[in-house]
């Protein structure tokens, strides 16, 4: 945000009269945070963007002026690649969004609104941690201070929001991510907001609003501060001194308090499920894909490389109807009955999905592809990095015919599936199957080389709407892209047209997702001490090993005395 | 396998032309009820190929005889029919065909289906 020049300061009574929603995100996945956000208020017909009525405005900086050094230290600003919004996020936890005074989709409190800003994004976005309603900023708490009240004296949405609320009960909560001030410290910071003059009783527990003062630092990329608080000497500076605040907002909290939101999420984590695999989905991930995807209800969900279910879960959470398929049937069926995808599903109460054994790379001859169906198409494809792909067929040209009596219980046999034909198949399937205005969602890991130009696979029919990027070391990550269906699908241009053209650049951008296993051995072998570890590991191995055979044996003894 | 997944699949068999529908010869056939869902209903009912739900209907019949009696044709203007609604949302998603096998209309190659998973997979000669 910090390069971004546009302010727009609020103008009593004018257009500038906006209405300031200040969203908090949790310090995670800092690529999807704009994607995300953008894709759940897309879905309920909310564009974000620098000409409409939503927009993104920019943060207060109290180190815009200064050197970008010190401590020695550069700031680095992250700088992420927007579609359409032409939005840049930088590693601070915060985002502005101004709605215009009489937009629809500001919270009121009239009981006839279902549907507002803040609850649409609170109920979906996984990455946002709270909504507010901005009541004043600045780079200081005393600017802050003098906003907010400006805001409520002078603007006639401020002075309607004051009168509504400032009878009720309330508490205000001092927020200084990360940055520790004593007691004393932080009543004088509250000093500061107490001329605004709140009639209503103060409530510690559960008060009808809630108001946070907050105090934001620069965090690093893990969302610690970035400076600490010991001089080169081992001194402790105090708080102020060594971490003084880039901006300071007063808002208030919307739709229930601070300490009510985020809870109960930990129920869909993998480790509560019933049935895993190695290539399970972190929860997280996948509801942010979810999101992406526009899945809702009403919605059929499809993952073709659906492995555990760990994906399609999430889509049903949000209420789609899911489909899946996957050429291993070891894994569709589970390890038992109360182990499978099945079970997961009913752990939470969601209706069964539909699991096929198909090939993807045959898809349009095992499905009728005259009328799309799906309306998201979400999965992670496998890269060979804990799974590689196989598609049916014999690795021969003219393989040997399975004889009659043998065909009802003989076990297909299936070949190596390159990685850029996995692909190029996924796309097609999508831009044939989805619906017009459908989404893929898909996953795709990469070396630092990848250029996002040219070696992501691409097709006619599709259109890329957010690459978000996960580091998953210095060099290693993988980008989770969304795509949107924007053209009809003509089944005669497939073979001359889709597939061959799915590469920009041939088998050289193809080449930089595959054998990403054999990228990542190479890698560790060049580091220090690789041999060693290798030895340890081997020994560890085999320890293990002569560990289980002792306890079979004993247990084969204890059995037959 | 919910019907709705059978009106969508087909015999894939190397030089197969006709094969779809898939007949279904039923082992097992499960009832779940789940609360209609009238959005979707209504959103995937024109991509249907409202002959082979029929058909379909008719051969699990035999077999389940539960399943509700729907029309040769479907009228127009179906989404003021609660009944209808409610019984196609019925046919398509509550019944669940457990074991059994599906049938190539054209060259009988069975494909089986277990614990609820249609096996679609082709032999290496039939690719």
């Amino acid at each position: 945000m910090s390069d971004q020049t546009d302010t727009t300061p609020r103008q009593p009574d004018s257009n500038g009269d906006r209405y300031h929603l200040l969203i908090e995100f949790a310090h995670k996945h800092l690529d999807f945070q704009i994607a995300e956000l953008e894709s759940v208020l897309d879905m309920h017909g909310i564009s974000l963007g620098d000409d409409e009525e939503c927009r993104i405005i920019a943060l207060p900086n109290a180190n815009k002026t200064k050197l970008k050094t010190r401590h020695g230290k550069t700031v680095q600003v992250h700088r992420v690649k927007d579609s359409g919004s032409g939005a840049v996020t930088s590693r601070r936890p915060f985002l502005i969004l101004s709605l215009p005074r009489t937009s629809k989709w500001i919270p009121n409190n009239d009981e006839t609104q279902t549907n507002n800003i803040a609850s649409i994004i609170l109920e979906r976005c996984t990455l946002v941690r709270n909504v507010m309603e901005l009541w004043g900023m600045g780079t200081s708490i005393e600017e802050c201070a003098m906003a907010a009240k400006d805001w409520i004296q002078n603007y006639t949405l401020g002075k309607l929001t004051f009168s509504r609320v400032s009878s009720e009960s309330w508490k205000l909560t001092v927020h200084t991510l990360g940055a520790k001030y004593t007691y004393e410290e932080q009543g004088v910071m509250r000093s500061h907001v107490s001329h605004l003059g709140f009639s209503g009783p103060v409530q510690m527990k559960d008060p009808t609003n809630e108001y946070v003062l907050i105090h934001e630092i620069e965090l690093n990329e893990t969302g610690s501060p970035l400076y600490p608080r010991h001089s080169p000497e081992g001194k402790i500076i105090s708080e102020n001194d060594a971490r003084p605040p880039i901006a300071c907002y007063f808002a208030r909290t919307l739709c229930g308090t601070r300490q009510h939101k985020g809870r109960g999420k930990e129920q869909y984590s993998l480790k509560n499920r019933t049935y895993l695999g190695p290539t399970s989905m972190d929860a997280e991930l996948s509801s942010i894909m979810t999101n992406l995807g526009h899945c809702k209800e009403g919605t059929i969900a499809f993952d073709p490389f659906v492995g555990t279910g760990s994906i399609l879960l999430s889509c049903a959470l949000r209420g789609a109807f899911c489909i899946g398929t996957d050429i291993d049937f070891r894994i569709l069926k589970g390890r038992s009955k109360d182990e499978n995808i099945e079970s997961n599903f009913r752990q939470f109460n969601l209706p069964k999905p539909e699991l096929i054994r198909s090939d993807n790379s045959i898809h349009h001859r095992h499905f009728r592809t005259t009328s799309p169906m799906y309306d998201a198409i979400i999965c992670d494809p496998p890269y060979g990095i804990r799974a590689g792909a196989r598609k049916s067929g014999s690795r021969l040209t003219n393989p040997k015919p399975v004889p009659e009596d043998q065909r009802h219980d003989h076990i297909a046999q299936t070949r190596p599936y390159p990685v850029s034909d996995v692909m190029a198949d996924l796309l097609d399937v999508a831009a044939r199957n989805l619906v017009l205005g459908g989404r893929l969602v898909y996953i795709i890991p990469s070396y630092a080389d990848f250029d996002d130009e040219c070696d992501l696979p691409r097709h006619e029919c599709l259109r890329i709407v957010h690459i978000c990027y996960q580091p998953l070391g210095s060099e290693l990550g993988r980008r989770m892209v969304t795509m949107e269906k924007i053209g009809e699908y003509d089944v005669s241009k497939r073979e001359t047209h889709y597939l061959v053209s799915t590469w920009v650049n041939g088998p050289e951008s193809a080449e930089k997702c595959a054998n990403i296993r054999e990228k990542i051995l190479e890698n560790a072998k060049l580091k220090p001490g690789y041999e060693s570890k290798l030895e340890i590991r081997k020994q560890k191995r085999k320890a293990n090993k002569e560990a289980k055979r002792i306890a079979k044996r004993a247990a084969a003894d204890n059995f037959t005395d | 396998m919910r019907l709705l997944t059978h009106n969508y699949l087909q015999s894939n068999v190397k030089g197969t032309e006709e094969g779809y529908p898939l007949g279904i010869v039923p082992e097992t056939v499960e009832i779940e009820k789940s609360p209609v869902d009238r959005e979707l209903l209504l959103s995937i009912l024109p991509k249907l190929n409202y002959d082979a739900v029929h058909q379909a209907v008719a051969q699990l019949r035999l077999h389940c005889s539960t399943l509700p009696k729907l029309p040769s044709t479907l009228p127009e203007n179906i989404s003021n029919d609660e009944n209808l609604v409610n019984d196609l949302y019925f046919v398509l998603f509550d019944v669940h065909v457990k074991n059994g096998c599906l049938v190539c209309p054209a060259t009988q190659r069975k494909f089986p289906i277990k614990d609820g998973i249609p096996n679609m997979i082709l032999h290496e000669d039939e690719i």
